[in-house]
């Protein structure tokens, strides 16, 4: 755990600590998101373009228990270029009906045309355990403001209680206010994320 | 967790390499000249932009930032609250915001670029066409 702490701080340091937005200041963002892990809903606020304050119902598929968890995400940092955008944050999360909690940290790198992101988080549970997970995407075409926009994308994930590493494609629309992204893998089933911001 | 270090870094590398790249990119680009100034635009969008406006000024915006879509939203709604915006467009492909003012508003470029931060961007400069 010391390891982890040591290099999470490491990390700080390599990136400024430079602060955007998570959502524009004032946002409202509805998701909805179904793994083989868990299904959940989750509304978050933006207070400001530092972080959001959220919410999240889920049933909890490997415990099989409904959770509810107050969530905070925290923009530690973005870096903006005229192509290109780098965001890193850290994450955390905590039941309202136990001591279980999730921190960690989400990291992401995009232009117009190619995506890298990676996830890990420490999940404190009945079990405790880590989940990962690396994705990365190629938009086929470039549309403009407005247009349906469509990614391809591969991702890789992995926890420490099945200890199996899974990759499978995933594609990715949004149009407007609305985001989905769906993948699909023969033993874990469907990756569904939609999203709406308002 | 070494996998976490080594995607962080090395879009860290990546976005260094692509702010000594943009410098040199701009071949492609189309210009405009309105009231003779040059400039970068796309020319069919920008005339759409225009269409049927006057009596107006417009800021033309270079954003920084602006990749996607999905994340230039909050850019068009937190403007549009402004009583004194009239039309707003976003040019992905050229990192540009076109905000059309009413001709009375004192168009102020720090408050463009709070807006523009508000959403998570960083506004460069602007121009400001009267039309």
């Amino acid at each position: 755990m010391g390891i982890y702490i040591k290099i999470f701080f490491i990390l700080l340091l390599i990136l400024n600590t430079e602060a955007r937005p998570i959502s524009y200041s004032g946002g409202h963002t509805l998701m909805h998101f179904n793994d083989n892990m868990k299904e959940s809903i989750y509304y978050h606020y933006s207070p400001s373009f530092k972080y959001s304050i959220g919410v999240e119902e889920l049933n909890n598929k490997i415990f099989d228990r409904s959770e509810t968890n107050l969530r905070f995400t925290y923009l530690v940092n973005r870096k903006n270029t005229k192509n290109s955008q780098r965001n890193f944050y850290f994450q955390s999360a905590v039941s309202t009906k136990n001591s279980n909690f999730i921190y960690g940290v989400h990291g992401d790198w995009e232009t117009r045309r190619y995506f890298i992101g990676f996830d890990y988080k420490e999940i404190k549970n009945i079990i405790d355990y880590t989940d990962k997970h690396i994705q990365l995407g190629f938009a086929p075409y470039l549309g403009a403001y407005g247009d349906l926009h469509t990614w391809l994308m591969l991702k890789t994930k992995k926890n420490s209680l099945s200890k199996k590493q899974i990759t499978y494609p995933v594609l990715k629309f949004f149009k407007g206010n609305v985001l989905l992204e769906v993948g699909y893998d023969k033993k874990t089933d469907w990756d569904i994320h939609l999203m709406y911001r308002f | 967790m070494i996998r976490l270090l080594f995607f962080t870094l090395l879009s860290t590398n990546l976005i260094y390499s692509d702010e000594d790249h943009h410098m040199h990119q701009h071949s492609h680009s189309h210009y405009v000249y309105v009231q003779g100034e040059k400039l970068e635009v796309d020319e069919k969008r920008f005339k759409n932009f225009l269409d049927g406006l006057t009596n107006s000024q417009v800021a033309v915006v270079n954003v920084n930032g602006m990749v996607c879509d999905f994340c230039a939203r909050g850019i068009e709604k937190t403007f549009v609250k402004d009583k004194a915006v009239k039309r707003i467009d976003v040019d992905l492909e050229r990192g540009k915001v076109l905000i059309a003012y009413t001709k009375d508003k004192e168009i102020d470029f720090d408050e463009i670029k709070s807006k523009i931060l508000a959403n998570g961007q960083n506004a460069i400069d602007f121009s400001i066409l009267n039309i």
